[in-house]
């Protein structure tokens, strides 16, 4: 800098103002390309950034798309799957419940006509006519003209009566034995009325349970077809679902891996003694790298077992097999994986005496000798606690091929939706920074003229002094690029040029 | 095709374990120098204490030796002890308890030096782990840093240290240090020149009871 102003025999401030306005004067001249060369960038940068913008936009919607598709695929297999489980437990239900109806019928009709038979028998039995009534008023009608016939007749009187009495009696005692029969047989209907009321009260509930069940398929229906039929408020249902399905199993998925880690620092020392534990690969010891395989080995196990047993789909090839297959292969997967708990069980074993000589030999070295007696008396606790969890861990952790299904099944979701937002945002930026190089550009060239300004208003006074002498009425000087409205367009720079 | 197979499959396995003829990068080379010359004998006994402690911490695959400083130590008859623990922590834990017991013996009958080959003890360290081809090299010099040579012995040449960590412990002050501490300070210094001059680094640890500074 102190070279320029040297080869300059004028003062510094002199030299400055001589040459800023030698600058200014190059740049008024250089004014209509310059103009041309700041719009053309900003207009590049403005086009290029809005294509961008439209490109994500687009990919963000065909993204979109093909998101709800997935979507409303996975909603239709797992509605599919709801809906044939439901069909399945129906279809149990009638075997079992209702498939007995005829011998329920069979049963009732029994029981109806039991009780009819009863009923029938229970009938009341009018008492006999006293046919001895007519006799006894003949004999009253009788006229008793002599003392003899007084006698004879009062004889007879006595043994009509007698004879009455006994027949009263005995008829009096048929009626009652009759009565007794009757309520020993309506005594006798009392269960079967109660045994036929249970029936069909089971009959009834068995019903009620086919028609809530009938219900639940109902909706379930509904909502299979609203998903078939790609609406909105199915879409919408199932972005819910998935994302808290997606939670759920993320967070089941983390509980197995801590539980993987545990398991892993359970066999990591015992399998340092079989493969040693100087040797490395990668960076990482064989021990550590044989225990990662057998808790990854038992993981696979447990998938497959559960993939045989048909409780998860990760591999469509084991649930096209046939079941004889898939049980030959789940009784595999089982045995195996019973057999590498049982290996994590002796590693288990093997870690605490391990660990045991490790803490003998630290406390000899420090010397303190042979560890107390009396802790050797609680040995056995974390022995048998270490040997329980070698075992019962690895077959918690096959479990994990549940949430793991879910989690790559709704994570493809997830992801999908994540990236869609990202892309939102990407397009948003874009246009963003494209308006904003738009708005550079006017102010860029607001800035050049604002350089110049002093050639710009000389420009303008004589403009207006040759059309006010032309009498064509005078341009009003307003914006720096010598227009009234100048600046609003990446253009105006040049008809100002040109005016100039 | 399937033999190929089967071959590049042992090659890549070949080829991304450790071991061979290479220098195993995580097993661990310490070499003790234990200075006997003197009534520094007397200061064994913390050394012991070291050695049961770095013994503890010392992993299958490490490589320990102790040896001592006397008039001429550029020799092996120096080693106390040495080992390379078994891959098997139950072997190397036996290893441990019978390199300790050879320790104990060691301090319990040690006889005193009429000279200090520091130097000379330090270049065997440098020989021997630079043989043993473990990927972290330790030197600890269990000394006063006096160096005492008898006549007729030349010891100003440079060390080697590349890659090497060299520890002074329990380094005591003399008499005519306490007279005049700048031969401590220059002592020391000293060292510290020849050290890190040879591309070492160096460190001076004083404090035993700090578990930490004793860490691999």
């Amino acid at each position: 800098m102190s070279a320029i102003y040297s080869a300059f025999p004028t003062p510094p401030w002199l030299t400055t103002l001589i040459l800023f306005a030698i600058a200014v004067l190059l740049l008024y001249m250089a004014r209509t390309s310059a103009h041309g060369a700041i719009n053309s960038i900003f207009r590049m940068l403005h086009n290029g950034l809005r294509i961008g913008a439209r490109s994500v936009a687009l990919a963000e919607k065909r993204l979109s798309v093909r998101n709800r598709d997935v979507l409303l695929a996975l909603g239709r297999d797992h509605a599919e799957r709801e809906l044939n489980r439901e069909f399945f437990r129906i279809n149990r239900f009638v075997e079992r419940d209702l498939g007995g109806y005829p011998q329920v019928q069979r049963a009732i009709q029994a029981q109806v006509a039991q009780i009819s038979e009863d009923y029938k028998a229970s009938a009341e039995v009018p008492p006999p006519s006293p046919d001895w009534v007519q006799a006894v008023e003949s004999v009253a009608k009788l006229q008793v003209k002599e003392k003899s016939n007084s006698n004879l007749t009062s004889r007879i009187l006595e043994d009509i009566y007698n004879a009455a009495e006994d027949q009263h009696r005995e008829t009096l005692k048929e009626y009652r034995e009759a009565m007794t029969e009757r309520n020993n047989r309506l005594r006798q209907m009392a269960p079967f009325w109660r045994k036929l009321s249970n029936t069909v009260d089971q009959v009834g509930k068995h019903l009620q349970e086919l028609v809530t069940r009938s219900n639940n398929i109902d909706r379930q229906m509904e909502h299979f077809e609203e998903i078939n039929r790609g609406t909105d408020k199915a879409a919408r249902r199932l972005k819910a679902s998935n994302s808290i399905q997606f939670c759920v199993a993320l967070l089941f998925v983390l509980f197995a891996a801590g539980g993987a880690f545990f398991n892993f620092h359970l066999i990591a020392l015992p399998m340092s003694e079989m493969v040693g534990a100087a040797s490395r690969v990668g960076g990482v010891k064989v021990a550590d790298v044989a225990a990662l395989v057998i808790i990854f080995l038992e993981i696979t196990m447990g998938m497959f077992l559960l993939e045989c047993l048909g409780w998860t789909r990760l591999f469509p090839i084991i649930g096209a097999m046939d079941d004889k297959s898939r049980v030959r292969i789940a009784i595999a997967c089982g045995t195996f994986l019973l057999v590498l708990a049982g290996v994590e069980a002796g590693l288990a074993f093997m870690r605490d005496q391990i660990a045991a000589d490790y803490s003998a030999l630290r406390a000899s070295l420090a010397g303190a000798g042979s560890a107390p007696e009396e802790e050797a008396v609680n040995a056995w606790i974390p022995r048998v606690t270490g040997m329980f969890l070698g075992f019962t861990v690895p077959l918690a952790l096959t479990l994990v091929a549940i949430p793991l299904e879910y989690l790559i099944n709704t994570g493809r979701n997830i992801f999908g939706m994540l990236l869609e937002y990202l892309l939102r945002l990407l397009a948003i930026l874009l246009r963003l920074a494209g308006n904003v190089s738009r708005h550079l550009g006017h102010l860029t060239l607001y800035l050049y003229d604002m350089l110049i300004v002093l050639p710009l208003w000389l420009e303008g006074l004589w403009l207006a002094s040759r059309r006010a002498s032309s009498g064509a009425g005078g341009a009003e000087f307003g914006g720096p690029d010598g227009n009234a409205d100048g600046g609003s367009s990446f253009y105006r720079g040049n008809e100002v040029s040109k005016n100039a | 095709m399937r033999r190929l197979w089967i071959a590049v499959l042992v090659l890549s396995l070949f080829g991304c374990s450790d071991g061979g003829g290479q220098a195993n990068n995580y097993q661990r080379g310490v070499y003790l120098l234990l200075d006997t010359s003197g009534t520094y004998t007397e200061e064994l006994v913390k050394a012991k204490q070291i050695i049961n402690y770095l013994l503890a911490y010392l992993e299958p695959g490490d490589t320990f030796v102790v040896a001592r400083i006397d008039s001429g130590s550029f020799s092996e008859k120096d080693i106390v002890a040495k080992v390379t623990l078994d891959a098997r922590p139950s072997a190397a834990n036996r290893q441990k308890r019978e390199f300790a017991s050879t320790i104990a013996d060691f301090v319990t009958n040690v006889k005193s030096s009429a000279y200090t080959d520091i130097s000379g003890g330090l270049l065997q360290a440098i020989e021997y782990l630079n043989e043993a081809r473990v990927g972290k090299k330790h030197i600890y010099i269990f000394s006063d840093l006096k160096e005492d040579l008898p006549a007729n012995f030349k010891r100003d040449f440079d060390f080697t240290l590349d890659g090497f960590v060299v520890k002074a412990l329990n380094v005591t002050k003399l008499r005519s240090d306490n007279v005049n501490p700048v031969e401590y300070l220059e002592r020391v210094a000293d060292w510290q020149a020849r050290v890190v001059q040879g591309g070492g680094t160096w460190g001076i640890i004083n404090d035993l009871d700090r578990a930490d500074a004793l860490a691999l």
